[in-house]
């Protein structure tokens, strides 16, 4: 008796999990076979996401018929000039308030634990006013330097935190050497918190691919348009004409950021829980 | 006069920056840089003072002149603005300037001896490396996020809209508390919607936080069982909604759920159900509305959510039973508890107590969660109130103020929505400061 229940309840476990699979992987199995099937829109699309005669047309016409490698181009430039200035400003920062006492330290540290928690989104009236009187409105600068300062508060807290960890006494030693600073700084801190450094890298990576808001505001012009705007106005409007097309723009995102998720998952997962859990 | 050194400097001091460092305490440097700071200030007084009267006038219209001439309210705004905060922390460094001059002048007094310029130097030298290298990040806080959240606030007190309202063509005035009494007055249309879009915004905020927490962490105690083979298999297809960019899966989802040709409608067409349905008088035509019908919209913005973020719980929670000690489930083995009281004692308060403020940031996340509607509705769809108000019925507070702002250029109504947002995330932002460690250790 007790084994049949057993047996009964590996089944409804198994079944459970098999049609929970199923339902996670149909959306993501649909839109890759949307991405191959032929024809244009969402109304003659099979039910199943397997095309009987697969083909690359969508590619094509992505490539030669809409601005997809404008946009694709210009979100990876955002994305390499973002991860730049975050990494030089946040390390910085984060160095001085691991390793300087100075006053305002404390004051400082405690608004940017608050002001973390504000979304850049709620200001954006005023950040489009702010743009416009520098002169930065419709600029990549101007989008980068909103991305970054935005994450500048949660970024030096998470990158101190983890240089707090790093023994004062290594670099006290390089001091009585006579290393200076900058040396102290360059020399043994950065090369012993590269892991850190490198989620940091990442995910300033990749979060300005799908954001919406902030380049709808700030970069008005076609030419300066990003992938996630591209990509909306792709299928709204006339939603279920261009569904294949937007399928093979996604897929083409969505492939290198699956790569890096997988690559990463392990640290990402330990570095979400260790910000979430401890700070 | 070393005798009252500690009463002349900072007299001095206060007259004129620089002025006690200079003639009481003879701290030559010191005092010259002080006093170019205030000489530096008083030059550029007028344009400060004429920035802060454009703060509180916001300029006059002038139809007359070329529009490239009018005054931009907007601008004399943010200059008033950033006038102000000059302003403020010029009157800090005279503050610490008078400070200085009496703690010199004390120890003047007591010990005869007077800071050298060199150890002022030398003291400079190392606090300025700290500041200088802060610099760029603060300059870029206070400017695109502080200013930013500031300005945001004050927008809510003017008339700054569409369509008389814009500069540069027209300019801008404070109205007072005007647009919150429009937004709050009973029985107006704004009301109506904003009191519809705030009730709408917790109930979503609330249904997606305990539908991914508790939907993760079933899967999580499921996946834990130890006799499931394959569970790294299943976590990792798991984990999929989660490494795909949400954008693109909402795009995806918006489509499946398209109520005439998506596939959901096309399976339960080929099932018989649409027809049944259509016989029984639920449906009136071939399409199901998963998104055209407002109640349906909300229950799948919902689902839909789900699917998107159970696999952060379920990560979050995987990660919290493999690192829980071994040594509790023993001793309890040994003190004869079973399978289901050790999960039910040990293990689930465990995971509720370590989860409780991942769920409470996640409640504030989904506050402010704008792609989880907008990509999928848009807010739509729209009924009466959505005429005057633009606030279709599964709009939240945050996709609302982005029409608001955006597609109509109503920015004051607009930012008494993001003022609202501010008050809701504050009381988030407290608890998450008063959690951390450095807080509760009493570091800060």
């Amino acid at each position: 008796m007790r084994k049949v229940l057993n047996i009964l309840n590996y089944v409804i476990t198994y079944t459970f999990l098999v049609v929970l699979s199923v339902m996670v992987l149909y959306p993501i199995a649909f839109a890759i076979g949307g991405a191959f099937s032929p024809g244009k829109s969402l109304a003659n699309l099979s039910v199943l996401p397997f095309p009987a005669n697969p083909t690359l047309d969508h590619f094509d016409d992505l490539f030669n018929r809409t601005n997809y490698i404008l946009w694709y181009r210009n979100t990876f430039t955002i994305a390499v000039a973002n991860t730049v200035v975050v990494l030089i400003v946040t390390l910085i920062s984060a160095y001085i308030f691991s390793r300087f006492r100075f006053k305002l330290k404390k004051p400082m540290l405690m608004s940017f634990l608050i002001l973390q928690m504000f979304p850049s989104v709620v200001g954006v009236i005023a950040i489009y006013v702010i743009l416009n009187r520098l002169a930065l409105s419709d600029t990549y600068l101007g989008l980068i330097l909103v991305y970054s300062a935005g994450a500048l508060p949660y970024n030096i807290w998470l990158i101190k935190g983890y240089f707090d960890t790093f023994p004062r006494s290594v670099d006290e030693a390089a001091r009585v050497d006579g290393a200076g600073n900058l040396t102290v700084f360059v020399r043994i801190v950065i090369p012993n918190t590269l892991p850190i450094i490198a989620f940091l890298g990442i995910t300033s990576f990749m979060a300005p691919w799908m954001d919406f808001i902030l380049p709808r505001f700030i970069l008005r012009s076609d030419s300066k348009k990003t992938l996630a705007v591209g990509l909306f106005e792709m299928i709204t409007g006339r939603s279920n004409d261009n569904f294949t097309m937007f399928a093979a723009g996604a897929l083409l995102v969505a492939v290198p950021f699956v790569i890096l998720f997988i690559i990463n998952q392990k640290y990402l997962v330990k570095v979400m829980a260790a910000g979430a859990l401890k700070e | 006069m070393r005798r009252n050194a500690s009463v002349y400097a900072p007299a001095a001091s206060a007259l004129f920056m620089g002025l006690g460092q200079i003639v009481v305490l003879r701290q030559y440097l010191k005092g010259a840089l002080l006093a170019v700071l205030e000489i530096v200030f008083l030059l550029n007084a007028e344009t400060l003072f004429k920035a802060v009267r454009g703060l509180i006038t916001l300029g006059d219209p002038r139809p007359d002149l070329p529009v490239r001439l009018r005054d931009n309210s907007t601008f004399m705004m943010l200059d008033g603005l950033i006038a102000v905060v000059v302003m403020i922390f010029f009157i800090i460094f005279y503050t610490v300037n008078i400070a200085d001059a009496r703690k010199q002048g004390r120890l003047y007094e007591r010990t005869g001896e007077i800071q050298t310029t060199r150890q002022f130097l030398k003291s400079l030298g190392e606090k300025a490396f700290a500041y200088v290298g802060l610099s760029p990040a603060v300059a870029m806080i206070s400017f695109f996020v502080v200013i930013p959240l500031v300005y945001a606030a004050l927008l809510a007190f003017t008339n700054f809209s569409a369509p008389s309202h814009l500069p540069p063509n027209n300019t801008v005035d404070w109205v007072g508390l005007e647009t919150f009494r429009e937004m709050a007055s009973l029985g107006g249309q704004f009301s109506k919607a904003f009191l519809r879009t705030s009730i709408w915004t917790f109930q979503w905020a609330l249904l997606c936080t305990l539908t991914t927490y508790f939907g993760g962490l079933f899967i999580a105690l499921a996946l834990n069982e130890k006799k499931i083979r394959i569970a790294r298999v299943f976590r990792t297809v798991f984990i999929l909604p989660y490494a795909v960019p949400g954008a693109v899966m909402l795009f995806v989802w918006a489509n499946i759920l398209n109520g005439q040709f998506g596939p959901l409608t096309k399976i339960l067409r080929a099932l018989g159900a649409v027809e049944w349905l259509k016989n029984m008088g639920v449906l009136q035509s071939d399409a199901i509305p998963w998104l055209s019908d407002p109640t349906m919209a909300r229950i799948m913005l919902i689902l839909v959510n789900l699917w998107l973020g159970f696999p952060y719980f379920m990560m979050m929670m995987t990660g919290i039973m493999t690192s829980m000690p071994e040594d509790i489930f023993e001793a309890a083995t040994i003190d004869g508890a079973d399978k289901f009281q050790k999960f039910r004692y040990i293990t689930l308060p465990l995971l509720l107590y370590q989860t409780l403020p991942l769920m409470i940031l996640s409640f504030s996340y989904n506050m402010n969660n704008f792609g989880g509607v907008y990509f999928l509705t848009q807010g739509n769809p729209s009924d009466n109130l959505t005429t005057g108000t633009f606030a279709g019925s599964t709009d939240t507070l945050m996709t609302w103020m982005y029409k608001l702002a955006y597609d109509t250029r109503i920015y004051n109504k607009a930012s008494v929505i993001a003022i609202c947002m501010f008050v809701v995330i504050a009381p988030f932002a407290i608890y998450n400061f008063a959690r951390t460690k450095s807080f509760r250790e009493g570091e800060l």
